[in-house]
């Protein structure tokens, strides 16, 4: 009975998720959606109209623009200059061509075969090169689709020498692998390829790693998880590409170590780079550009009875140096801003904003900290307390080891000694991101706002680490408490916005902000992780009076909300405004603390501010 | 012996050439943060330049150019690979580096080595091509080629061995002892504290950036008798390059030219090696030096990037 009860409301709820979704859908729909819905449909029917040579070109297209899609997991969503992606696909392929003609196994176990093998490949690389920056990274891939093109060079056992492999088509669960075949699947794979890369691009993996892209110590001082976000991105890649691989080297039949040099890994990068990195249609647009020189090409040359393959690379290189030196945002960016469809629809509203965006605050305790840079004592001694409802100010003169201290606090450096208590808990040892979870969290001194995104999309970026259902699958399939969550958390962060005062600025790109603007942003990023300590490095920097003044009301409201805030300050006013105790530094060494009057009164503190014992 | 020796010399001369190269690599890519995608195909521009005013595109035998047009040919050739990497720096690359994006110049440097291979390989339609020699080595010994403790060798190693150190000797004292020299090591060290002085930045490392690949040219041209020369061996010349260069991690000139020696021996070990009768032999020559650098690589993990403040 009960469960029969259950199972009706798990039904219920089921079916008023799907409701949603599709009055969601409904509501997102826009005449680009039903353009791309028929040029799909037209597209399945196409083999009917084509012979069995024109197909399985066409066929051999998409699995190339599959391969595109995937390396703009890396490129567009990471930012990860790959330069390897002809050799997931190569590996893919040839793996899938032995387990065809030696291991005899059926197609569709070769293909997956194939994938698992790059995915491993892409997972072992990944491991090694994602934590490199952007430039050994371009360096490291580059190295490694050579390593690949050389090996099938000097090993004809596995890619069959000079003739290659060949394979025969095969079938699988009765069903003939035929162009036909290979062509409605590769369409399908592209379009799920790219409606999983629209997906994860808009939903929050997508912010998480634009953030990254930006700026990456900003997002990784919100808590973002940087090394497993760009590592899941990459061997998403590897694995569309491997298995883009495997599939069309069983449709062509015949696997050509030739076929993939670094110039499959640099066409497929073109590819991406010319239609527009961050967008799902470019790798598509760019390879369809790329190829539509090249056939022109050949029919030019066919008029002169040239042949003109030799020419295919100069084509690929000549059209993206043209782009990049038009200013290099891509054919689908352009054709977009041209269709003016990227108007930014008004951010929604939060009707009533539970304005609740912290966690009560906890007592983070700093013992006897001690930190040297060489011969240099950057903090000697330093104890603080931070406790609820409080706001503790470090002030001191430039170099005293403020921002240190805060670095320190924060997790980005670890103190040669000396322990972290957060609420009794010992804290010394955990990494950024665990006191980000635990909630510590830091606000940067250089102004760092990530510029393309909107100021809405910033703060969502310091929700990154809390959510429980917006990983990269669930984004992709938007699960109802995908769904749900993504919601709460907009509504959340318009009310963070709210909060510091721009939430009439939640659409407006970061770029657009004044600085004071920024450095608020940057504050209400920080709340979006549900701090319940709040480290401040120069909040006010750049701010005008009445700035400051904004400034002294917001903070005295997170105060009385329950955070605990550690404040490191130039401006002094404002320390005077908002602090209920102070600390000051000088050299690394803590030279007074207490409030602001006994401070103002202390004569150590004039002597290291002025220089001089008498004013 | 008689092998080790023969091994010894043919690394050496093999490593010579890579280490120049890496030197190249090296100065460019701590004047400016770029790494050079398209050093091997300049390279390939300097050697098929001066093949093309030497003896045109027809076939040719080592002995069929006269000393004064090849010396003509050696300078239109390097002329043109140092202004097209002047120009390369000037209108592709510098650009993107005032913007900020790296994906940007990664993508401009490997583009122009597919368009360079792509336009030689027009002009030069035969698979490989013989170069011409206007140093009488094939007169020493048999054809050029000597018996030194049982070990036969080219005589033309030797030159390019001695000529690699020169080069590399004369990259260093340039940097060390010239004004321009060490105006570059001062970019290098603070580009900042640089233009402050006054060091005319901007046109210094221009040059810089054209006459490493020059320097690069000029030990590859030297070299390119010794074998049939195609546009591939020009590539393949720019990725063992910056294969010695990423293992010192793009230190200084000598240690990229060491690593350049180091590789060049490696290699022609691996290619004549017998461990416990399994033959490594020549099909890992190209492979297993590559997998070591990406290794070496993956466990630097140096960021490259100047990183945020933070």
């Amino acid at each position: 009975m009960t469960a029969r009860a259950g199972s009706a409301a798990l039904l219920g709820q089921t079916g008023d998720a799907l409701t949603a979704a599709a009055r969601d859908a409904r509501r997102a729909w826009r005449w680009p959606a039903t353009l791309a819905a028929a040029a799909v449909v037209l597209a399945l029917l196409a083999p009917l109209a084509l012979d069995a040579f024109q197909v399985q070109r066409l066929a051999g297209w998409l699995y190339l623009a599959l391969a595109a899609i995937g390396l703009a997991f890396a490129l567009g969503l990471a930012g990860m200059p790959s330069l390897c992606q002809g050799g997931f696909m190569a590996i893919g392929a040839f793996a899938a061509a032995q387990l065809r003609a030696k291991g005899g196994v059926d197609p569709v176990t070769a293909a997956l075969g194939g994938a698992a093998l790059a995915t491993a490949a892409g997972i072992v690389l990944g491991v090694g090169f994602v934590r490199l920056g952007r430039v050994l990274f371009a360096v490291a891939t580059w190295l490694s689709a050579w390593l690949v093109a050389l090996a099938l060079a000097a090993f004809p056992d596995i890619s069959g020498g000079a003739q290659g492999l060949a394979i025969s088509r095969g079938s699988a669960a009765g069903l003939e692998f035929t162009e036909s075949v290979h062509y409605e699947l590769a369409l399908a794979l592209v379009v799920l390829a790219a409606l999983a890369f629209f997906a994860i691009a808009r939903g929050a993996p997508g912010l998480a790693l634009s953030g990254l892209r930006q700026r990456r110590a900003a997002a990784r001082a919100l808590g973002v998880p940087s090394t497993r976000l760009r590592l899941g991105t990459f061997v998403a890649s590897a694995a569309i590409g491997g298995l883009a691989g495997s599939l069309s080297v069983q449709l062509s039949g015949i696997a050509d170590p030739a076929g993939y040099g670094a110039f499959l890994s640099f066409k497929l990068f073109a590819a991406v780079l010319l239609g527009g990195a961050a967008s799902a249609l470019g790798p598509l647009a760019g390879l369809g550009a790329i190829s539509g020189l090249s056939q022109l090409s050949h029919w030019i040359g066919a008029l002169e009875h040239l042949s003109t393959a030799r020419f295919d690379p100069m084509i690929t290189a000549l059209l993206l140096l043209v782009v990049l030196g038009l200013g290099g945002a891509g054919l689908v960016p352009c054709l977009r801003a041209l269709a003016k469809m990227d108007a930014a629809p008004a951010a929604p509203r939060a009707a009533t904003s539970p304005a609740t965006p912290c966690r009560t605050g906890a007592v983070l305790a700093a013992e006897d900290i001690r930190k040297s840079f060489g011969g240099l004592v950057a903090l000697e001694g330093l104890s603080l307390e931070a406790a609820p409802e409080t706001i503790v100010a470090l002030i001191g003169p430039n170099g005293s080891g403020k921002t240190t201290a805060l670095r320190v606090l924060s997790g980005t450096l670890a103190p040669d000694a000396g322990k972290l208590h957060l609420d009794g808990r010992t804290i010394t040892a955990e990494p950024t991101r665990e006191r980000v979870a635990l909630g510590v969290v830091r606000t940067l001194q250089r102004t760092a706002v990530f510029e393309e995104l909107t100021a809405l999309e910033n703060v969502l970026v310091g929700t990154a680490l809390r959510r429980r259902h917006g990983g990269a699958l669930r984004t992709v399939f938007e699960t109802p408490k995908a769904r749900a969550e993504a919601k709460g958390e907009r509504r959340n962060a318009l009310a963070i916005l709210d909060a510091v005062g721009l939430g009439a600025a939640a659409a407006t790109p970061a770029a657009q902000l004044s600085s004071s603007d920024q450095r608020l942003l940057m504050l209400a990023s920080a709340l979006a992780t549900e701090p319940r300590v709040l480290l401040l490095d120069e909040i006010s920097a750049g701010s005008t009076q009445e700035d400051v003044r904004r400034l002294v009301r917001v903070l005295e409201d997170l105060r009385r909300s329950g955070l605990s805030i550690v404040l490191v300050e130039h401006n002094l006013r404002l320390v005077r405004a908002v602090a209920s105790r102070i600390v000051v530094l000088d050299h690394g060494r803590t030279i007074a603390s207490g409030s602001a009057d006994q401070i103002a009164r202390s004569p150590r503190v004039r002597l290291a501010y002025l220089g001089t014992q008498h004013l | 012996m008689s092998l080790a020796l023969q091994i010894a010399i043919t690394g050496l001369a093999a490593g010579g050439v890579y280490g120049v190269v890496a030197i190249a690599y090296t100065l460019i890519y701590r004047l400016t943060g770029v790494v050079q995608f398209a050093l091997g195909e300049f390279i390939a521009l300097a050697v098929f330049g001066t093949l093309l005013v030497a003896a045109g595109t027809g076939p040719v035998t080592q002995t069929s150019v006269g000393g004064a047009r090849f010396a003509l040919a050696l300078v239109v050739g390097l002329t043109v690979c140092v202004a097209a990497g002047t120009l390369t720096y000037l209108l592709a690359i510098k650009p993107y580096l005032d913007r900020g994006s790296t994906i940007g110049w990664v993508a401009v440097t490997v583009a122009l080595a597919f368009a360079i291979r792509a336009l030689v390989a027009a002009v030069f339609e035969r698979p490989s091509y013989v170069f011409p020699d206007p140093l009488p080595f094939r007169d020493i010994g048999k054809s050029g080629v000597v018996s030194i403790g049982g070990a036969s060798v080219q005589v033309r190693s030797f030159f390019v061995i001695a000529l690699a150190f020169a080069l590399a000797a004369a990259a260093t004292w340039t940097l060390e002892r010239t004004r321009p020299g060490r105006a570059l090591q001062a970019i290098a060290s603070d580009l900042e504290g640089a233009l402050v002085v006054g060091i005319p930045v901007n046109k210094l490392v221009a040059i810089a950036f054209g006459v490493s690949g020059g320097v690069a040219a000029i030990i590859a041209i030297a070299a390119a008798p010794s074998a049939p020369f195609d546009v591939d061996t020009g590539t393949l010349l720019g990725v063992k390059g910056l294969v010695a260069a990423v293992i010192v991690g793009f230190g200084s000139p000598w240690r990229a030219f060491a690593a350049g020696l180091v590789l060049g021996v490696v290699e022609s070990t691996i290619a004549s090696a017998n461990i416990s009768g399994a033959e490594l032999g020549p099909s890992y020559r190209e492979v297993l030096p590559i997998a070591l650098a990406l290794l070496v690589v993956a466990l630097r993990q140096r960021r490259d990037e100047r990183l945020e403040y933070e």
